[in-house]
């Protein structure tokens, strides 16, 4: 193949893609849409189940303040520490419950892999980002509260290309 | 206390002695050197875009390089030394930062040698969930490489489509393990969750678009006259010397030799997939570029095939102990090839939760050193495109 029509194939393959759809997603307006609602454990069969790895969930209902969590974090992040908490359940004698600080975090997940008690999910709730770094720290009440997403984006492929959509 | 004068301090004479090597060790490019008035040092990096998080001491005469010595080292973590303070699992998130575009390949050696350490049989299922996720995860190091490749030859099409494209496969990762990069996906028995509901279908789906967007580099990239007028002929590795330097992965199936770990020692389920090894024999910069790239249609074969053969239920993960050790002293080595070559793990345990030793064995470092060697009597000019083409990972390199 000569250089000349190496170089005007080359060029049409891109002017082709004048007509492909836009891949990009714009972020703040539009949000993807992912799987579940975030990273599970089943303690009982001993497997995960498929979801983003986020910011965490905590059911006060449930945590026996067994540390288990802030050990499993002691060689990987050192993000998670008991602290105390005004109410008092009859399974929380101590009434300890994790705080979690997210500017030390991975989100590697193993946290809830070694919780016994069904107390510590993981959530899609990814924004976390804050003005001071005292912000990334999570109390056991901030912990508690369900997130609101809305993510409605997936990548749909059609003929004239993937998009987000 | 008497204190004495070392012995190479009393023995140093008045003149300093140029041309003979001092037997003290020093930083490559602190050592003094006999000065050439044609010759000039060039340092490219560490903060040269161009070098990576390393340094270049190039030697050239004019436009053409004399001499070339790659200091690595600038990103050193102590992956190997902090594993020893740690135990089994705890070891997965930080054992995988050298390489996070590679995540699940950098940890595969290491769950495979832990499970063999810890006579764990893992489940069926399991073994092709972390084939599936192997390959994905191969595909996007070598787009990301893909990129950075592109850009660095000035060619910024090649820099945007990759990029690009490689979110079809992260989305998928995304879904698989809940997480864009860092996935700490595999565990010792297995993977850490099952595949959501109807993964099998959507990842077809864009793993077969995928195949159709790369094959569209042909044309802008691995065809274009440009590309091989800068590639062809620079950088040749002959088979010989790719043997002696010992380099891996597709620079050494760009020199002509048919290895890749997967079929020569197969792991998991890849003795039941049909693999295609790609070979060429040119041994210059264009095939070491163009190896990776035929590499990811032989991946999107192998998704696809794993996808078929794959058990539709099951478990996935062996239900561990809480701090799982070994039986007393045991050593074992395991490997896998990975984006870049073979990488390899090497386990001492003592019955500890935690292992005595652990070395990586890396491909980036083993393809540095055919660096030299290949830039001799190139011209300056070249050296990125014949850099870039050894599929080096600086961070990995330095573990």
């Amino acid at each position: 193949m000569g250089t000349a029509t190496g170089i005007i194939r080359a060029l049409n393959s891109g002017i082709k893609h004048l007509a492909v759809k836009r891949f990009t997603l714009r972020y703040p307006e539009e949000k993807l849409k992912f799987v579940g609602d975030g990273y599970q454990y089943d303690p009982s069969t001993g497997v995960g189940i498929a979801g983003l790895k986020g910011r965490h969930l905590l059911f006060h209902d449930k945590c026996t303040g067994c540390q288990l969590c802030a050990i499993a974090c002691e060689g990987v992040a050192e993000a998670i520490a008991m602290v105390k908490v005004p109410e008092q359940h009859k399974h929380n004698k101590k009434a300890i419950m994790p705080q979690i600080d997210y500017g030390k975090c991975v989100f590697c997940g193993l946290c809830v892999d070694a919780c016994p008690f069904y107390a510590l999910y993981m959530t899609n709730d990814y924004e976390l980002s804050t003005f001071s770094k005292e912000g990334l720290i999570y109390t056991p009440a901030q912990l508690q509260v369900k997130p609101y997403v809305a993510q409605d984006s997936e990548i749909i492929i059609t003929d004239r290309g993937a998009s987000h959509g | 206390m008497t204190t004495e004068l070392p012995t190479d301090i009393k023995s140093t004479s008045s003149e300093i002695q140029i041309d003979k090597p001092s037997s003290k060790w020093l930083p490559p490019g602190l050592a003094l050197q006999k000065v050439d008035e044609k010759i000039m040092t060039l340092n490219v990096g560490p903060q040269h875009p161009g070098s990576g998080h390393m340094r270049l001491i190039v030697q050239i005469d004019g436009d053409y390089i004399v001499a070339c010595d790659p200091d690595p080292g600038y990103v050193h973590r102590g992956e190997e030394k902090m594993a020893e303070y740690r135990n089994y699992i705890t070891n997965i998130p930080h054992l995988e930062r050298p390489v996070i575009h590679d995540s699940c390949n950098i940890l595969y050696p290491y769950v495979l040698g832990v499970e063999e350490l810890l006579g764990i049989e893992v489940p069926e299922r399991a073994k092709y969930v972390r084939v599936i996720a192997a390959e994905l995860n191969r595909c996007i190091y070598i787009m990301y490489w893909l990129a950075i490749y592109g850009i660095f030859l000035g060619h910024s099409t090649m820099f945007m489509w990759p990029t690009g494209d490689r979110e079809l496969l992260i989305d998928l990762m995304e879904k698989m393990t809940g997480a864009r990069v860092t996935h700490s996906h595999f565990i010792p028995g297995g993977v850490r969750n099952d595949l959501p509901a109807n993964f099998e279908e959507v990842c077809l789906r864009q793993v077969n678009y995928f195949e159709k967007r790369i094959k569209e580099y042909a044309a802008v990239f691995y065809d274009n006259p440009i590309l091989i007028a800068r590639t062809q002929d620079t950088g040749v590795l002959s088979r010989q010397d790719a043997i002696r330097l010992g380099v891996t992965g597709s620079v050494l199936r760009a020199s002509g030799i048919d290895y890749d770990v997967r079929k020569k020692e197969p792991y998991d389920v890849y003795d039941e997939l049909d693999i295609q090894s790609i070979v060429m024999t040119e041994g210059d910069a264009y095939a070491r570029s163009k190896i990776p790239w035929l590499d990811m249609m032989d991946s999107c074969n192998i998704i696809r095939q794993a996808l078929q053969k794959m058990p539709k239920s099951g478990s996935v993960r062996v239900k561990l102990k809480p701090n799982p050790k070994g039986k007393g002293f045991d050593t074992v080595y395991k490997r896998v090839e990975s984006g870049r070559g073979s990488l390899g793990c090497y386990i001492v345990s003592d019955g500890k939760p935690e292992p005595y030793r652990l070395k990586l064995s890396v491909p980036s470092f083993r393809n540095l050193i055919a660096l030299p060697y290949l830039l001799k009597g190139e011209k300056l000019g070249n050296m990125p495109s014949v850099y870039w083409s050894l599929n080096y990972w600086p961070v990995e390199a330095d573990r």
